[in-house]
């Protein structure tokens, strides 16, 4: 049966945490935990869910939860896998799972993710992605979209923010062929609840990549984030989809699957425009980052559907 | 030497001020400062303090400030009890309030008012530098302004100069003795102690009668719990043989709008509860006649307002929580779910709340 607010848990294993106001990241958590309930076991490398969630001597998280060196988290989740498996200690409901920012995922962390993705290990992988280093105070990581403002890719008379382009996380971890990778946005949390659920019950290694915003970063109202989050995708700037590997869809080479196919994209410069972040893209900027937009749902219009 | 305290809300600007309050201290041969702020892994919103000591002599000690020669609050909200405890005899509160309050050593300052009228929006924090040249010898306007030119970014000079200006003005020109209304110190809010969470819900079913509108009890859930409001080291962990879940303490501090939803409006649609990121909306097992069927922790509620802009029937609304506290228990108009909303203490009928306050008194 599929989880819903109704019949989600009433427990709360991430509660009493220290993060802003209105953050993005800890709604991800929560809701992801909720699901995977009280035997999951969390690994969560430096950011800001590590930082707002263990302030010895308080802690938390209700679960079994511990820091990991920040490039080593989906290594440490192997280890903790293989740990429990050993000595006999794994019940049939745990889920080790890691909770790692966009930083700690798609730049620090990408090898170690990449090695428990090629053995294949029993874990599954969130990338919180709220689009820079929130934690050390807004520097630049690889999937910071164009145009953002961050401390080292400031915005002034000489430059308008994040010169780069995001990175496809997504489709890189899916070109490992594992068993399920899929994105989410707590714009959508039913979606992401869905996901986690769906990602809890299968085995092998899953990936799932959630957009966070964070309020602080993006220059938004702390009420904002859950719209915005919900707008990111209505604009088509990021998408809902899922990707099966061969073990799981039984197609050769896996098969994509857009799971929000939009008829009408709301307005990319509202959504850009209602952000301090992108306060320096000029209207050229915002019409090519609609461009790079309609030509990414082109490609996947194409290819993901059917 | 002269000790300031700031307390304020990360992101309010209180470590900018204490520096360049510091700074404008020791512009003159021979004279010196220190400012330096504290706070945890907490996030904007949390309270947090900040220090400027001032001297004639280097300042070597970089221990927090435990009694301060000015104790400065950016917030109101964080002025609570055993705020004169911080007080150096002779000492002074100066406070961001359009409130009066009964003791002369607190001078009220609407300072989100004077900045609002300069920036915009409400920055409180360089007010009361102007604030604190007008009162303190240590430092003059004059340093304050060159302090401001040197160490903030040019396009931010001409406001902020204005700023300190008006706020030396303000305080220069304060009405002598506080008018009517006056608000009596032991109403404002925030106890710095708090009993356990548990002893609560104990204390709520207890004595639950009929009549009086009583907290909704979250359900039995397996949560982080609050096992005490002052960490006892005892309990710490030493080793990583851990339980999970052990610790938490409350972050209402951290609020100045508090969301109260409207029972008769609210259908249970549960978005709400879905999409709080610090999952204080709770499911009330059996609501009362005429309550909602969520309600909100409100120990732990940072007034983020997602719950607000979530909910599609327009139930929850924020209110300021100086607006919540000055509300009596009962207010006629705003009937049982008006009552519920309240902060714990105020709402328990009054035999629970003296129950409350010898427990409160326990823990300490």
């Amino acid at each position: 049966m599929a989880v819903n607010a109704k019949n989600i848990s009433d427990d709360e294993f991430f509660f009493g945490h220290k993060a802003c106001a209105g953050c993005g990241g800890s709604l991800a958590l929560r809701a992801a935990l909720k699901v995977l309930g009280p035997n999951a076991v969390a690994a969560l490398p430096a950011g800001c869910m590590s930082a707002v969630g263990f302030n010895f001597p308080q802690l938390a998280f209700a679960n079994n939860a511990m820091i990991t060196p920040f490039a080593a988290t989906a290594s440490v989740l192997t280890g903790i896998e293989a740990g429990l498996r050993a000595q006999g200690k794994k019940p049939d409901d745990c889920t080790v799972v890691g909770f790692a920012g966009d930083g700690g995922t798609a730049d620090i962390g990408l090898q170690a993710l990449s090695g428990a993705i090629d053995r294949n290990d029993d874990v599954l992988y969130i990338c919180y992605d709220n689009e820079a280093y929130m934690n050390t105070g807004i520097q630049k990581s690889s999937l910071t979209p164009f145009g953002a403002k961050t401390t080292t890719t400031p915005a002034g008379s000489n430059t308008r923010g994040c010169l780069t382009q995001k990175k496809n996380l997504f489709e890189i971890v899916a070109a490992h062929g594992i068993p399920y990778a899929a994105t989410a946005s707590i714009g959508y949390l039913n979606d992401f609840i869905r996901k986690v659920e769906r990602a809890r019950d299968i085995r092998g290694t899953r990936y799932i990549h959630v957009i966070a915003p964070c309020p602080t970063g993006w220059g938004c109202g702390v009420d904002e984030t859950v719209d915005i989050a919900k707008d990111i995708v209505d604009t088509g700037l990021w998408y809902l989809a899922e990707y099966e590997g061969e073990q799981v869809s039984g197609v050769p080479g896996g098969r994509f699957k857009l799971n929000r196919d939009p008829k009408e994209f709301a307005s990319v410069d509202a959504y850009l425009r209602r952000q301090g972040r992108f306060k320096a893209l000029t209207d050229e900027d915002a019409a090519a980052v609609e461009a790079g937009r309609d030509a990414k749902w082109e490609a996947m219009r194409r290819d993901w559907r059917g | 030497m002269i000790e300031v305290l700031w307390h304020g809300r990360g992101g309010q600007g209180a470590f900018t001020a204490a520096r360049l309050l510091g700074a404008a201290a020791s512009l003159a041969d021979g004279r010196h400062a220190l400012a330096f702020p504290a706070f945890g892994p907490e996030r904007r919103g949390a309270p947090i303090r900040a220090f400027t000591k001032m001297a004639d002599e280097p300042v070597g000690n970089r221990s927090a400030i435990a009694k301060a020669d000015y104790v400065v609050y950016l917030d109101d909200t964080l002025l609570g009890e055993g705020w004169d405890g911080e007080l150096k005899p002779g000492g002074m509160v100066l406070v961001n309030s359009t409130r009066t309050f009964d003791d002369e050593r607190i001078v009220a300052l609407d300072a989100d008012g004077i900045s609002s009228a300069v920036l915009g929006r409400p920055i409180p924090n360089t007010v009361f530098l102007g604030a604190l040249a007008a009162l303190c010898d240590r430092v003059s306007i004059e340093d304050v302004e060159e302090a401001i030119r040197q160490y903030m970014p040019a396009k931010l000079h001409e406001k902020n100069l204005a700023i300190v200006r008006k706020a030396m003005e303000a305080v220069v020109h304060r009405p002598e003795q506080a008018p009517l209304p006056t608000c009596h110190l032991e109403q404002v809010p925030l106890p710095i102690c708090h009993p356990e969470r548990a002893q609560r819900v104990e204390g709520s079913s207890a004595s639950a009668t009929e009549s009086a509108p009583t907290e909704p009890r979250r359900p039995e859930a397996h949560i982080p719990m609050l096992r005490t409001g002052a960490l006892d080291p005892e309990k710490f962990a030493r080793s990583t043989c851990f339980e999970a879940g052990y610790l938490t303490v409350k972050n209402a501090g951290w609020r100045n709008m508090r969301p109260v939803i409207d029972a008769a409006s609210c259908t249970g649609c549960l978005q709400c509860y879905l999409l709080c990121p610090d999952g204080t909306v709770f499911k009330v097992g059996e609501p009362a006649a005429e309550g909602a069927p969520v309600a909100i922790d409100y120990d732990f509620c940072k007034g983020c307002g997602v719950c607000a802009k979530a909910c599609r029937f327009g139930s929850i609304t924020m209110i300021p929580e100086s607006e919540a506290d000055a509300q009596p228990p009962c207010h006629p108009e705003r009937s049982t779910e008006g009552a519920k909303s309240k902060d714990p203490a105020r709402r328990q009928p009054a035999d629970q709340g003296t129950q409350r306050q010898e427990s409160e008194a326990d823990a300490r």
